[in-house]
């Protein structure tokens, strides 16, 4: 019988495949097209803000739990591993963000890519974090590494409201966002808009059950480990039996 | 005091002054295009340097100049100037829209010439009703 939890990490999974199955239904065969927007290119619309704004999500939560983590009282070390999981989501959804961004950008700006505030700082978010999940893997005793990762995360976040707020700071190409969260905007309407919306649901959903089945793989790693050792340990003690 | 904590403070102190940083240091920095009206300002020290330009493509301006040279005026800020493009502008070209081109002035003169057009689009998305009848076009 698998536990409570377990159970509900599987829930939360189908919701996100049926969610995103429905999204890319609605998205490709029942939304309108938008004016001037010639060949129904508008539907990336659908899956890239989704995307990035799951990248953000990631990116909170690695910091949270770093915070939590470097903060005495709240020390465990189930919130590093939760920050490294989240993390290492949040760049397969910046990954995706930046190639949708730019599957987008050729046939509407004409450019696959350009050095916008916007795009530069989005590459630097990867790279940030994948420096992050680098330093991550750089051996050493694991409070040690847990406590750097941890620092590391909170400056990388530095980058995040940047990326957010790159588009009314400085001249861009790209546009400013869709859904506005300062000004509390929604610059689309209609069908259009509720598929937007269950976008952002279906992957927030499939970010919150790719980063608890990560999470629960980090935890398996560690358990095994220890397993490991104290069989090590047993299996000398029984040897050091043997020739006394 | 513990030297995790002593980390944590200096982590503290790096995110705050980075963040300072790229906000102070940036925001007069960067600068990823200028506008019609600017570029006429700054004709005298741009010579024939490349840069990026931004305008509304202005309506009835756009004809082909060539076989492989489109030209069309950008407007902004009450300045015009007129732009050669080498190749053809990107399928969301078109009269009213904001665009960036990528290139210089020619001589000292103050037309310009470009081999990129990037069109800028709003991130407004009107849904578009193909059996609707349109009272104007």
């Amino acid at each position: 019988m698998p536990s409570l939890r377990s159970r509900l990490v599987t829930l939360v999974g189908w919701l996100a495949l049926v969610g995103v199955i429905a999204t890319v239904w609605l998205g490709l065969f029942v939304t309108p097209d938008a004016v001037g927007f010639p060949d129904g290119l508008v539907r990336l619309l659908y899956v890239h803000p989704p995307m990035a704004w799951v990248a953000f999500v990631a990116y909170g939560m690695a910091f949270l739990s770093s915070l939590l983590y470097l903060w005495p009282r709240t020390r465990d070390m189930r919130f590093d591993r939760l920050a490294g999981a989240s993390a290492e989501v949040g760049v397969v959804f910046t990954g995706l963000t930046l190639v949708t961004g730019s599957l987008w950008g050729r046939p509407t700006w004409g450019v696959w890519w350009t050095w916008d505030p916007l795009l530069t700082t989005t590459a630097l978010l990867f790279v940030l974090y994948l420096g992050y999940l680098a330093l991550r893997r750089v051996p050493g005793d694991p409070e040690a590494v847990a406590g750097r990762s941890a620092i590391a995360a909170l400056i990388a976040f530095v980058d995040v409201p940047v990326v957010y707020f790159s588009v009314s700071w400085w001249r861009s190409l790209h546009q400013a966002p869709t859904v506005d969260f300062t000004g509390r905007h929604l610059y689309v309407h209609g069908s259009m808009a509720w598929t937007m919306l269950l976008g952002f649901v279906s992957f927030t959903l499939a970010y919150a059950w790719m980063t608890a089945r990560r999470y629960r793989l980090a935890s398996l790693a560690v358990q095994q480990e220890d397993e490991g050792l104290a069989h090590a340990i047993a299996e000398r003690r029984a040897e050091g039996r043997v020739l006394v | 005091m513990t030297t995790s904590r002593r980390l944590a403070i200096v982590g503290f102190v790096i995110v705050a002054a980075l963040g300072f940083l790229v906000y102070k240091g940036l925001t007069s920095a960067i600068v990823f295009f200028r506008t019609t009206n600017e570029a006429l300002a700054q004709r005298a020290q741009l010579g024939d340097s490349v840069f990026q330009l931004e305008g509304t493509v202005v309506k009835g301006s756009v004809h082909r100049a060539g076989p492989n040279e489109v030209r069309f005026a950008i407007r902004q800020g009450g300045a015009t100037i007129w732009v050669d493009n080498a190749g053809d502008p990107p399928q969301m070209f078109r009269p009213g829209l904001p665009v960036v081109v990528v290139g210089h002035f020619v001589g000292t003169t103050d037309r310009f010439s470009s081999d990129e057009v990037m069109v800028k689009h709003s991130q407004q998305y009107i849904a578009a009703h193909p059996n609707r009848v349109r009272a104007s076009s």
